[in-house]
């Protein structure tokens, strides 16, 4: 199993689209700490601001980690999760390496990679602007008293952790979309269009909780949006997300139960994913 | 136990077994029947060609063959063992399409991608890279490559996991003449090596100077399967100059028609058919003019076999 990880990275790793969809965010995030390192070296110094609480500064910090939660983050997962498996059908060589290993390991290797690959960006990119606050520090800026290194290590770690899931959650469909499709072009716009309506949920909660409620919260309550954003609320916040669906009505949920819930969507997908393409004629 | 007596033995090895394999594409009225129960199977040491018209599901077969495509029926086994053991398979080494490699990766970097899947190491790459007089390009990447290149690289990937079994699709397509006669020659030494080779092509000059075997498919159906020399020193075409020609066509209907000539009436068969076919067209009323037996290449027979006699 692990050799077909490695293959699958050895593949992926120096690809274009690899560069644009993933190793982006380290990539960016070092420009701009360099330009403002640059910036703020010579800038004028700014009169002292309102002191942060160490709690608040330690969550901004964390930032970086709700990325693979957002719109723009997971169409960018998506794009490369669809490079990694619709790329087999473009390419034509998924029939080059089926005989060579079991069908449900090269899922596995290309669901291990996509993860692997999207989750080591954003730990260089994490690390990248802790580097550039440390560099910062020495610059002048003000770190608030209360901030320690095991405050930032736990909850970098804690954020880290939670953005597993928007990642998981994000391979497992795109994944599930291009063994459907088998196109990468195809992948991407579901991918989009499942972005954009997801982000319209709480508007549309609003309105169709007016006609039919019970089916409105059931929706809410079993989907994966809503369970998505309560955990990354949950991670940052600490305190669930509480969606308005009426004047008296909202649903709010604890973590255990969006966690399991979102654990069995990214489950169904695979499952899906495995049974598909085990069947799938390759033509 | 010899050297010898093992030899015979792992020739006497069913390298793949195709069992009344069928498959069929669609359902209902829009079903559409790419191969109808083919039955055959290869030994390890020998050469079986495949060959047949476009169309007529040779790759459809492999595809099968290689587990790429589920049977509707029917069965396929690789030393014995399911296709859906992996065990089997990973005995097989296999060209499809000419070689479809990751484009954006180097010659090299593909065998090596190849090597990881299949959890073998990569000593063997600068191997079967020399073995296909590939190593000097080998940097290169593979969109970057000519059609013989791919070719030669797909062989190589064929040969990276010295395989038992080795299933080439159309191997010298893009080659040139030095190319074709190399590759004639490698697999030539793969099966001396005491490997099956299962041939697919549509140079049939080269299938006749290589192959041990040969099989012949049209429409999804193995029509013929003989040894190559018996295929081509039996089948003789017997072409015959009667009146009325429909009736004389339909008391040979059972001797294999094939197509003729306007206003004559062809038949697979040795020369000695030649008397008896003669008695039972003259005992039918119909008058015979000319009979002449014609010897046969393997171009020939496959035309003459796979054309439709009614066309």
């Amino acid at each position: 199993m692990l050799d077909a990880i490695a293959a699958e990275a050895l593949k992926m790793r120096r690809h274009r689209g690899t560069w644009l969809m993933v190793w982006i965010f380290p990539l960016a995030i070092f420009l701009i700490a360099v330009a403002s390192l640059i910036y703020y070296q010579f800038a004028p110094a700014n009169p002292p601001g309102e002191p942060q609480s160490a709690s608040a500064w330690i969550a901004d910090r964390t930032l970086f980690w709700r990325a693979p939660g957002s719109a723009p983050g997971r169409i960018l997962i998506a794009g490369f999760v669809a490079l990694l498996f619709a790329g087999e059908y473009s390419w034509n060589t998924w029939k080059l390496i089926i005989p060579a290993r079991k069908r449900w390991q090269l899922v596995v290797a290309k669901w291990a990679v996509a993860v692997g690959f999207v989750f080591a960006a954003f730990v260089v990119t994490d690390l990248i602007s802790l580097a550039t606050v440390w560099l910062r520090s020495l610059q002048g800026s003000e770190i608030p008293d209360g901030v320690t290194l095991s405050g930032i290590l736990a909850a970098h770690a804690r954020a880290a952790a939670y953005a597993l899931l928007p990642i998981a959650y994000a391979t497992a469909f795109a994944g599930l979309f291009a063994v459907l499709t088998r196109s990468i072009l195809a992948t991407v716009i579901i991918s989009i269009g499942l972005v954009i309506v997801e982000g319209m949920l709480g508007i549309l909660g609003v309105f169709f909780h007016a006609r039919a409620p019970d089916l409105t919260r059931f929706l809410i309550e079993t989907l994966p949006p809503y369970h998505v954003l309560n955990l990354i609320e949950w991670a940052n916040k600490k305190t669930g997300l509480v969606a308005p669906l009426g004047p008296d009505a909202s649903v709010s949920l604890s973590w255990a139960t969006s966690l399991a819930a979102l654990l069995a969507w990214i489950g169904i997908a695979m499952a899906i994913t495995l049974l598909r393409f085990s069947r799938q004629d390759l033509n | 136990m010899g050297w010898g007596r093992l030899q015979n033995d792992r020739k006497e090895t069913v390298a793949l077994e195709l069992r009344d394999l069928s498959k069929t594409y669609g359902s209902g009225a829009r079903a559409k029947r790419a191969v109808s129960d083919v039955t055959l199977s290869v030994r390890c040491g020998e050469v079986y060609g495949f060959l047949g018209p476009n169309g007529a599901g040779k790759s459809t077969t492999i595809r099968m063959a290689l587990g790429l495509i589920r049977p509707t029926s029917g069965e396929v086994r690789l030393f014995g063992s399911p296709v859906t053991d992996h065990d089997a398979l990973a005995r097989v080494g296999s060209l499809v399409d000419g070689g479809t490699f990751y484009p954006f990766l180097s010659g090299r970097d593909n065998l090596r991608v190849l090597a990881r899947t299949r959890g073998i190491d990569g000593r063997r790459i600068e191997d079967v890279l020399e073995r296909v007089d590939l190593a000097r390009d080998a940097k290169r990447k593979f969109k970057g490559y000519s059609t013989g290149m791919k070719q030669r690289l797909g062989v190589a990937a064929a040969l990276l996991d010295d395989p038992d079994l080795v299933i080439l699709d159309e191997p010298a397509n893009g080659l040139d003449a030095a190319g074709i006669q190399d590759m004639r020659r490698l697999i030539r030494a793969l099966a001396d090596e005491g490997k099956a080779v299962f041939l697919c092509s549509h140079l049939l000059h080269e299938v006749q100077q290589v192959c041990d075997r040969l099989a012949i498919v049209s429409k999804g159906r193995l029509i013929r399967e003989a040894g190559t020399a018996e295929l081509l020193g039996t089948s003789v075409r017997l072409t015959i100059d009667a009146h009325p020609i429909d009736t004389a066509r339909q008391i040979l209907a059972a001797r294999r028609p094939i197509a003729a000539p306007s206003g004559q009436v062809s038949v697979e068969g040795s020369r000695e058919d030649a008397p008896a076919i003669v008695r039972d067209l003259v005992s039918s009323g119909v008058d015979v003019f000319k009979i002449a037996a014609e010897e046969q290449n393997l171009e020939k027979v496959f035309l003459e076999m796979t054309s439709d006699p009614d066309a």
